[in-house]
């Protein structure tokens, strides 16, 4: 990846203290007192991770309430090598650790219920390095010289790298528009209030979506015609979240 | 699962790794991350030492060497973080399990990479005691090298201060050490078995006598 590019990539570390979250491909704010990610039922292979995550969680728990059961069965009639032992010990261990899954899934739930638009606004970081990674292919491609391979429009690829300057302004704003709408919804999170910050963090997307619009249009027949619209489309559903958390 | 990248980070970048624990940097992933795979780890190791007896005896082996070392870490770490917090650290309690788990996460990986040894004196010797001594050596071993990793990041925190409370500090380390590894064996007495003996399966033994002398009578055993 060309470091123009990488530098437009939202870092990790750099997401958590925009966010104030560890945010992780399956879980915000890690699996433990952290919620799951609703986009992860998206996708089969996140749905598989969430799923073995899960599993492996249970296995974690069940294996923590061992010592409570063998306390419990000290005093028990049934010893626990006996078969009738065997099942009132993990009766008491397997119920124990049911309880506490379905207890830990209630809280996500209710928990991810609350930072919706947080979730809404960390899919977009995620389409956002989707473009990123469409844009270092298309650069890959262009090093090799097969600049036509992606092209829609064969006769458009002189005027490539004079897009593709452009198509960074592009990233740029977006970025910009995804750092504020993160920042808004960290500062309405944290308290709840109006703050004097937040109108100015609204002014500032809404005048890099005008900025977006304009370049889109311009560049709406050619090859990055696509890219553009995706990173508008980003900039409108990060301007349509902040409006709604300020309402 | 990118939970494994995490150990990957701490094996390759361990200074790295220690430093972002030192400044809280993603503590909750940290932990959340090496408790899973600490966990996987010991299971399968587990598993596998089970194995020796029966299929049965495998799946419970692979619940209950996760719990011992984990839950042994649950009721030590307190010990450790009020005593410290007392004599003037400033880390937090998160901060105290996340260098825990690491040292448990080592040993975790330890263990499986003897783990394909194991398994050929699994399929190799039919013997009991000797599959017994040879487990206790490998636990004793990774154990050890567990405990000196511990001590040795642990360390760093005690230095970054001054004064008084470091000497204590280093002084509850030690002693802290010989507590876990003392409530680790009595906790995997008290679990075991691990192997399975020869003869049925058995969830768990009936409590009597102590780790120390069941070695013992291992080692009686494998001498006559």
């Amino acid at each position: 990846m060309r470091p123009d590019l990488k530098a437009l990539a939202i870092t990790e570390k750099e997401l958590e203290r925009l966010t104030g979250c560890d945010v992780g491909p399956l879980f915000v704010g890690g699996i433990l007192g952290g919620v799951y990610r609703p986009s992860i039922f998206q996708t089969l292979q996140r749905s598989l991770a969430f799923c073995l995550t899960e599993v492996v969680v249970f296995l974690l728990v069940f294996a923590f309430t061992l010592p409570i059961g063998l306390s419990l069965m000290r005093d028990s009639s049934n010893g626990v090598n006996q078969v009738p032992g065997m099942l009132q010990f993990l009766t008491v261990t397997l119920g124990m650790a049911l309880m506490v899954m379905i207890a830990w899934n209630v809280y996500m739930w209710l928990r991810g219920k609350r930072l919706r638009s947080l979730m809404q606004l960390l899919d977009e970081v995620d389409r956002y390095h989707a473009v990123i990674g469409a844009i270092a292919v298309l650069d890959q491609l262009e090093a090799v010289g097969h600049p036509q391979t992606v092209l829609s429009d064969a006769n458009l690829s002189q005027t490539s790298l004079q897009n593709r300057t452009e198509v960074l302004e592009a990233l740029r704003l977006t970025r910009d528009n995804l750092v504020a709408g993160l920042m808004t919804e960290k500062i309405l999170r944290d308290s709840r209030g109006l703050l004097a910050r937040r109108q100015e963090l609204i002014a500032g997307i809404e005048t890099n979506l005008v900025t977006l619009r304009a370049i889109e249009v311009k560049h709406q027949a050619n090859e990055y015609g696509q890219v553009l619209n995706e990173a508008l489309q980003i900039g409108i559903k990060v301007h349509q979240e902040i409006q709604q958390l300020s309402n | 699962m990118n939970y494994f990248s995490t150990v990957v980070a701490l094996l390759r970048d361990r200074k790295e790794f220690l430093e972002e624990i030192h400044d809280s940097v993603k503590l909750k992933s940290k932990i959340s991350a090496l408790m899973l795979c600490s966990f996987c780890f010991f299971a399968l190791y587990g598993a596998i030492i089970g194995t020796f007896h029966s299929p049965l005896q495998a799946l419970s082996s692979a619940i209950k060497l996760p719990a011992l070392y984990l839950i042994t870490l649950l009721v030590c770490l307190p010990t450790l973080y009020i005593f410290n917090v007392l004599f003037g650290s400033k880390q937090s309690i998160a901060q105290h399990f996340t260098y825990l788990l690491t040292a448990v996460s080592v040993i975790a990986v330890l263990l499986c990479g003897f783990a394909p040894v194991t398994l050929f004196f699994l399929i190799t010797v039919n013997d009991y005691s000797f599959f017994l001594l040879l487990n206790v050596a490998i636990f004793a071993l990774t154990g050890v090298l567990g405990v000196s990793f511990l001590y040795q990041i642990m360390k760093p925190i005690s230095d970054s201060d001054t004064g008084e409370g470091v000497k204590v500090r280093t002084s509850i380390l030690r002693f802290w050490l010989g507590l876990y590894g003392f409530v680790g064996s009595q906790l995997g007495w008290t679990l075991r078995p691990f192997f399975g003996s020869p003869g049925q399966f058995e969830l768990f033994r009936p409590r009597e006598g102590s780790f120390f002398s069941g070695v013992w009578n291992a080692i009686v055993n494998l001498l006559t």
